[in-house]
């Protein structure tokens, strides 16, 4: 930002910007060139124009509402379970440490597992459908934010909680006025992470197996050799993955930014 | 009448290797009703050992603790802290701050408010109610620091090196505040500091901790009425006095962690 602008919330556009906007859009009419004159075959490249066509058919026709609509679903419940129990469990760790000596070592040994390499036993368990997918958001981003709910809690500084034994704060009134707001920025962190990851789990497992869901609408454009709709696709998951790091950074300012130094 | 009896307090800890080190040894004290004692000693003496043992927060070995002639077993209501850094909460504003311990021990929201509103006054802190401590100056989080615990009206005050992370010049107005606010308050007040002239200046006793382990080396009794001029000649005496029996306590000079 320039240093003369005087609000810092109006944002100029430099010449560095100018020349950034430049670039795609060279690149944008290279794409198009290129296909449209037959200089890259259609099967590896989308003209840009092509991608918005292929855009605006699939969402008038309705065939992307079903599968954006499934993806979703399953990304909302998987990380919601994943960070009400994430929360919790570091919470728990950190008011009871007997718990935690005694179950870290099973959750560092599930973490461990690349979690894609349990995906056809969780078929085999919860079928191709939206559980199996559920659970595998689920374990995509549960151990993300537990570990930053721990490292958070106990990176409350010891004078945080001398205050509070000071005023004879009892063990709950330490943790949720105490050790939750201290450990907020940390948890927020690992949220933000996970909400990338959880996204990544869902595209690959619908990939995998899966009768509906964007990736599945992905793997199935491959097969068709549809490469506009690849394009779209793409473009659409990594919007949703953006907009939901900025929904979790949106509440994480509603809370913080009032006393949080910039 | 003494509020706080020390009666042969030892405090032994484990170094990283597991071997005992003796921090405190046989600290014998006694701190009369509204009497100001300030501890001193080189750095690493345990000053504030002694300090978190009599607030409950630390465990001692052996010996007795007694305020009012009951036992301190942990922390209590009856005894304010105020910390080095002032320890506010950042995620609190100041007069939420001030309040936590009322918020903690469930009293009611108009009575907290009350109490909250005479101490904000009391310590100049008007206006900044509703600020956070991020953007406050160190002085003025130091004074929420003083609030917070004079807010529960506890019997005795002990503070920990409080003014030790301020200016030069805010440290002189907090200690004229708080002879001020002592006076008015009526407040038994253990202080530590590392600053002899401080000490000198706010205290009715000072007490000079030996190096460790640490035990009583001198007591010096200040009755020169408050309020004090820095330049009085009893001052300046009394403080090179304790200056030069710090230099003869420590074996190797370069310990000595003091100004003048």
């Amino acid at each position: 930002m320039a240093e003369n602008s005087k609000s810092p919330k109006t944002k100029k556009i430099t010449s560095i910007n100018l020349l950034q906007i430049l670039t795609v859009a060279v690149l944008l009419a290279y794409m198009e060139y290129a296909v449209s004159s037959g200089k890259i075959n259609r099967i590896f490249m989308a003209a840009p124009t092509s991608i918005v066509e292929e855009a605006i058919h699939i969402m008038r026709d309705g065939i992307l509402w079903p599968h954006l609509v499934l993806t979703l679903q399953e990304v909302i419940v998987g990380y919601a379970l994943a960070a009400a129990v994430g929360i919790s469990v570091g919470l728990i760790w950190t008011m009871f440490p007997r718990v935690e000596a005694y179950s870290n070592v099973f959750c560092s040994a599930i973490m461990a597992i690349p979690k894609t390499a349990i995906l056809p036993l969780l078929i085999l368990w919860f079928g191709i459908g939206f559980q199996s997918k559920v659970v595998l958001i689920f374990l995509f981003s549960v151990f993300q934010i537990l570990y930053s709910t721990v490292t958070g809690a106990k990176q409350c500084k010891t004078e945080y909680l001398k205050v509070a034994k000071v005023f004879n704060a009892t063990k709950l009134q330490t943790v949720f006025k105490v050790m939750i707001p201290a450990a907020l920025p940390s948890i927020f962190n690992g949220l933000r992470l996970a909400a990338a990851t959880a996204l990544t789990g869902v595209v690959f497992s619908e990939m995998q197996s899966a009768k509906a869901g964007l990736g599945y609408l992905l793997s199935e454009s491959q097969n068709l050799l549809n490469t506009p709709r690849m394009f779209f696709l793409i473009l659409l998951v990594t919007l949703i993955s953006v907009l939901l790091v900025k929904i979790i950074a949106a509440v994480e300012y509603l809370l913080c930014h009032r006393w949080r130094r910039v | 009448m003494p509020t706080i009896k020390i009666k042969g307090l030892n405090k032994y800890y484990q170094d990283e290797d597991g071997e005992p080190v003796q921090a405190l040894k046989d600290i014998n004290l006694e701190i009369q009703d509204g009497e100001f004692v300030c501890i001193v000693g080189p750095s690493g003496c345990g000053k504030s050992t002694l300090l978190e043992i009599v607030a409950g927060l630390l465990a001692h070995t052996s010996g007795e603790i007694l305020l009012d002639d009951a036992p301190v077993t942990g922390t209590r209501r009856d005894i304010g802290v105020v910390f080095q850094d002032a320890s506010l909460y950042p995620w609190k504003t100041i007069k939420k701050n001030i309040a936590f311990g009322m918020n903690i021990s469930g009293i009611p929201k108009r009575e907290q408010e009350e109490r909250v509103k005479k101490y904000v006054s009391m310590m100049n802190l008007s206006g900044f109610e509703d600020k956070y401590p991020s953007q406050l100056s160190g002085g003025m989080r130091q004074r929420a620091g003083i609030a917070r615990a004079l807010v529960m009206n506890p019997k005795v005050i002990l503070m920990d090196e409080p003014f030790s992370a301020v200016d030069h010049l805010t440290r002189c107005t907090l200690q004229e505040e708080l002879i001020k606010i002592r006076q008015e308050e009526k407040k038994t007040v253990l202080f530590v500091t590392h600053d002899i002239n401080e000490a000198v200046y706010l205290a009715d006793r000072v007490i000079l901790l030996s190096p460790r382990p640490s035990s009583i080396q001198e007591e010096y009794v200040i009755s020169l009425p408050h309020p004090r001029k820095r330049s009085d000649e009893d001052l300046v005496q009394k403080a090179a006095q304790i200056v030069a029996d710090i230099s003869r306590g420590s074996k190797k000079p370069e310990d000595v962690e003091y100004y003048i």
